[in-house]
């Protein structure tokens, strides 16, 4: 395959071979876990143990709320100790009894059975932004796949995770993607990996090799790619420019262009699940950094916290000067230690001052255009610093804020040392607000709306319920001809022109409904459902007046 | 995780990148060759010029920071406004009167750039504009070009003293080879003007030479990566294709492509002033597009205009258009549609 290019890019300094030197290990049991509610994109999940319940690792102690979600399982065996609005508390009891679901056969059952086991294991995307996997498993319901993308890039600086597991799981990884690709339906897994990890290459040529006989008729061809090691090739975007010369659509999902994306702990973490019924209970992670002694990579226990598992690999905690989360580049800084691994953590750097020493005090910008030959997605950086700093929201959006990946490559390169990529997230956060505050609104209108519209055809049925009763107690009378100069004059021209207004207006909403449906299924359209409600009622509404106009009609001609 | 951490990023204290101040240390760093090839053909009198020019502009910035009631450190220690005074010093006539310089000098800082904000505000070259001045409001003292002479001119002391007579006044003036051949006269065919022997000796060779100089610092700088190619590449091409379309067109009128690269501020213009980051456009295509029209505009002021160079012209007046260069040249965001990306954002200004 052919190499690939996507623009910009930088080359930091790596600082990988601090962690990637010794084997994997286990990091010691924890004592007690706190496990966070909300570990993953989308909503918190609900907690579904009281305090005081004995828990086995395994044991399903929250549950999912709503589509984007996911279930919370004990990572220790042990007593539930604390249930609080965000977090459970275990305390161990030092057995490590397992319960492990019963094995599945990827190859033999039927994917409906496979993807519920991903849910019900609470598997998802370990590589940072923690989206369900269940629901990228079912993908294919909307999307022609044609390609699984194991994106094993990891191009930020210091993380070596998914290396080490490349380098000691290559088969079960490998094995993984091809349960994933039968999942989604794809023709072709390629590997995409930084030319910085040779033994994780390595392995990964040798396990396929003897993993994947040519006459195999179940499995699906396996490329692994060598890529050059620049930044931030491990973007989803960019691995796929750079794989398959595919532009993903902007605001749009792999998916579009018939890709979806793993990343190797993703995986592994899926075949554990899969065939040894194993929920997401543990995960590797990147111990890292001059403050610590012994850094290397280790299988953690969700919820240990940072503090006792830094605690462990020899921390020096007079050198220490910040923990950070993630890599240099994406990673945000810890402000308190005594915070819970999570299934998206995939480093921790325990920095001295030197390693990264603060940052220079910022000067103005001289418009050099280091950060536009270095972004990724041909943004213009420093414009957008400008209109982001003078809160010009609309020109923000029209030079496609939205589109930063947030890689930071901008700040990385900046010689006036201006925090871009702060300034970004700042101006989309308040957009984002001003968006909800504006669709709050909208909301409101429409729910006035309707009540105006539920009143109107509340009224127009009185109405007709008495001419009905006056037509009646007419027809009863002998003096009817008394009543009919007090019948208004009825315009039935206009009711008429109104019925169809109404008519028109419920098929524009129907239409406007089905078109968002079919568009994201899994959203809530409530909005659109009561803009179809109201143009309903408004539509009885003129039925009914025209109806009872017509029978006025029909009476005042006939006596 | 949101929930987690704060918003705060760490990139930030990752960032190895050379802070400004070292950008433009180096670009002063790359004037040394053409300072030391005209100070070598021009005499001392560049270098007291330079010297000056700097002294003046470190002054006038720190005077305006009081002024403005900033800090006066980082932005003396940025450097840019001690690059205005060397880039403006070595524009000027050699052996400039000390209140030639300072005019020059504190236009620039304080009217150029102060005045708008600082660094980083400026909407025209800053040396440009002090040159633009000098050029209208003392067009005497501003075409003293002196014939090539010794390194220790005897007028140096009349420079520092601010004091030039007549007599010597005429005595120093000599043409610069793109002003005597503006003036050449429209009967006068190339040949003939050439075999006139217009220049004083060897003052087209040094012209040359003083070029290749500036070549040299500009070439240093695109390999340190503190410039681009873009602006003076596109901006070169752009004069030479002109004006070989000019000496193809009538040979005996126009003077020939090498003329006009290797005389006058071209080379130095080039890749000195036309690429100052604050004023000149931003994107690549911007870049490429600055560049050809400073090139084209030296190219017809030159040719039709009343001034024998036109650099300083040309780059302030393309300085009028980078806005909306800027506006018009957003590249493509990777994975927006291929139309309408211009006029989306053309109508938000």
């Amino acid at each position: 395959m052919p190499a690939y290019k996507f623009p910009g890019g930088i080359t930091p300094p790596e600082r990988k071979d601090r962690s990637n030197q010794l084997p994997l290990r286990n990091a010691i049991l924890p004592t007690q876990v706190t496990l966070p509610l909300k570990q993953h994109s989308g909503n918190p999940a609900i907690p579904c143990v009281d305090i005081g319940d004995a828990v086995q690792v395994g044991s399903l102690i929250a549950e999912r709320d709503g589509m984007v979600s996911a279930n919370l399982h004990a990572s220790i065996s042990g007593t539930v100790t604390q249930i609080s609005d965000n977090a459970i508390t275990i305390d161990a009891d030092g057995l490590d009894h397992w319960q492990v679901l019963p094995s599945l056969d990827w190859r033999a059952d039927n994917h409906q059975t496979i993807i519920d086991r991903l849910d019900s294991c609470g598997l998802v995307g370990l590589g940072g932004a923690g989206f369900p996997a269940y629901i990228k498993a079912q993908i294919a319901d909307h999307h022609r796949i044609d390609t699984l993308v194991v994106n094993a890039a990891e191009c930020e600086p210091y993380i070596t995770a998914d290396d080490l597991a490349l380098r000691h799981y290559p088969t079960e990884i490998l094995e993984s993607a091809q349960m994933v690709a039968k999942l989604c339906g794809a023709r072709q897994i390629v590997v995409g990996i930084e030319d910085n990890k040779p033994e994780a290459i390595h392995g990964l040529k040798k396990a396929l090799s003897h993993f994947q006989p040519p006459d195999h008729q179940q499995s699906v061809g396996i490329t692994i790619k060598v890529i050059e090691t620049r930044y931030p090739s491990g973007g989803e975007r960019q691995l796929i420019k750079k794989l398959l010369n595919l532009d993903v659509p902007s605001g749009g999902l792999p998916a579009d262009v018939g890709v979806l994306c793993h990343n190797p702990g993703t995986l592994l973490a899926a075949l554990y699940a899969v065939r040894d019924g194993k929920p997401l209970v543990e995960r590797i992670v990147t111990l890292t950094g001059d403050a610590i002694s012994k850094p290397g990579n280790y299988w953690v226990r969700l919820g240990t916290s940072v503090e006792t598992l830094l605690q462990q690999v020899g921390v020096a905690n007079q050198q220490l000067h910040q923990v950070i989360v993630g890599g240099p580049m994406m990673g945000t800084p810890l402000p308190i230690l005594n915070t819970p691994v999570i299934k998206t953590t995939n480093c921790l750097i325990a920095a001295t001052r030197e390693e990264l020493p603060p940052l220079p005090e910022e000067s103005p910008c001289i418009r050099c255009g280091a950060c536009e030959s270095v972004c990724p997605v041909q943004l213009l950086p420093q414009q957008l610093h400008w209109y982001a700093r003078a809160e010009n929201d609309d020109t923000l959006e029209k030079l496609n804020l939205f589109d930063c990946i947030e890689c930071g490559a901008c700040s990385y390169v900046c010689p006036s040392y201006i925090p871009l990529v702060q300034d970004y997230r700042l101006a989309k956060q308040r957009i984002r607000i001003k968006r909800i505050e504006t669709a709050k609104a909208d909301h409101a209108k429409h729910r006035f709306e309707f009540r105006q519209a539920r009143l109107a055809r509340e009224d127009a049925e009185k109405q007709a319920r008495r001419q009905a009763r006056q037509a009646q107690s007419r027809q009863t009378s002998d003096s009817s001809k008394v009543a009919d100069s007090a019948t208004p004059v009825v315009d039935l021209r206009s009711l008429r022109i109104a019925q169809t207004a109404a008519k028109a207006a419920v098929r524009k909403a129907e239409k406007t409904l089905a078109r968002a449906a079919a568009q994201d299924p899994s959203q809530r359209h409530d909005d659109l459902e009561t803009q179809l409600a109201t143009a309903q009622e408004n539509l009885k509404a003129a039925d009914t007046r025209l109806a009872e106009a017509r029978a006025t009609m029909a009476q005042q001609e006939s006596p | 995780m949101s929930m987690m951490h704060a918003s705060q990023r760490t990139t930030e204290s990752f960032n190895t990148m050379p802070p400004t101040a070292y950008l433009m240390r180096w670009v002063i760093v790359a004037t040394v060759p053409g300072l030391g090839a005209m100070t070598f053909y021009f005499g001392l009198g560049i270098i007291s010029n330079v010297l000056l020019a700097a002294l003046f502009a470190l002054g006038a910035e720190a005077l305006v920071l009081k002024l403005r009631q900033r800090p006066l450190r980082p932005a003396l220690r940025d450097s840019s406004a001690l690059l205005t005074g060397v880039l403006l010093g070595a524009s000027l006539p050699p052996a400039s009167p000390w209140w030639l310089i300072g005019i020059g000098v504190i236009t620039a800082v304080v009217v150029a750039k102060q005045l708008y904000g600082g660094l980083g505000q400026n909407p025209f070259n800053p040396a440009m504009v002090g040159y633009a001045l000098l050029l209208i409001s003392f067009p005497t003292h501003m075409t003293l070009w002196s014939p090539p002479q010794p390194l220790i001119s005897d007028n140096l002391w009349a420079q520092i003293s601010g004091i030039l007579p007549a007599s010597t006044l005429d005595a120093l003036s000599g043409a610069t080879p793109l002003d005597a051949f503006k003036h050449k006269g429209e009967t006068v065919l190339a040949s003939e003007f050439w075999a006139s022997q217009p220049l004083p000796e060897g003052a087209l060779n040094a012209w040359r030479n003083v070029a290749l100089a500036w070549l040299a610092g500009g070439v240093l700088l695109i390999a340190k990566r503190i410039i681009s190619w873009h602006i003076p590449v596109s901006m070169l091409v752009s004069m030479a294709v002109l004006a070989t379309l000019f000496y193809a067109s009538d040979p005996s009128h126009f003077a020939s492509p090498l003329f006009h690269l290797t005389t006058g501020a071209a080379i130095f213009g080039a890749f000195f002033i036309a690429t100052d980051p604050v004023s000149a456009a931003t994107s690549r295509r911007g870049k490429l597009i600055f560049g050809a029209g400073v090139g084209a505009l030296v190219m017809i002021i030159r040719t039709f205009g009343g001034y024998p160079d036109a650099v300083a012209f040309a780059v302030l007046l393309m300085n009028l258009c980078v806005p909306l260069l800027d506006i018009y040249t957003v590249p493509r965001p990777t994975g927006q549609p291929k139309t309408q990306q211009h006029a989306k954002h053309g109508d938000s200004t």
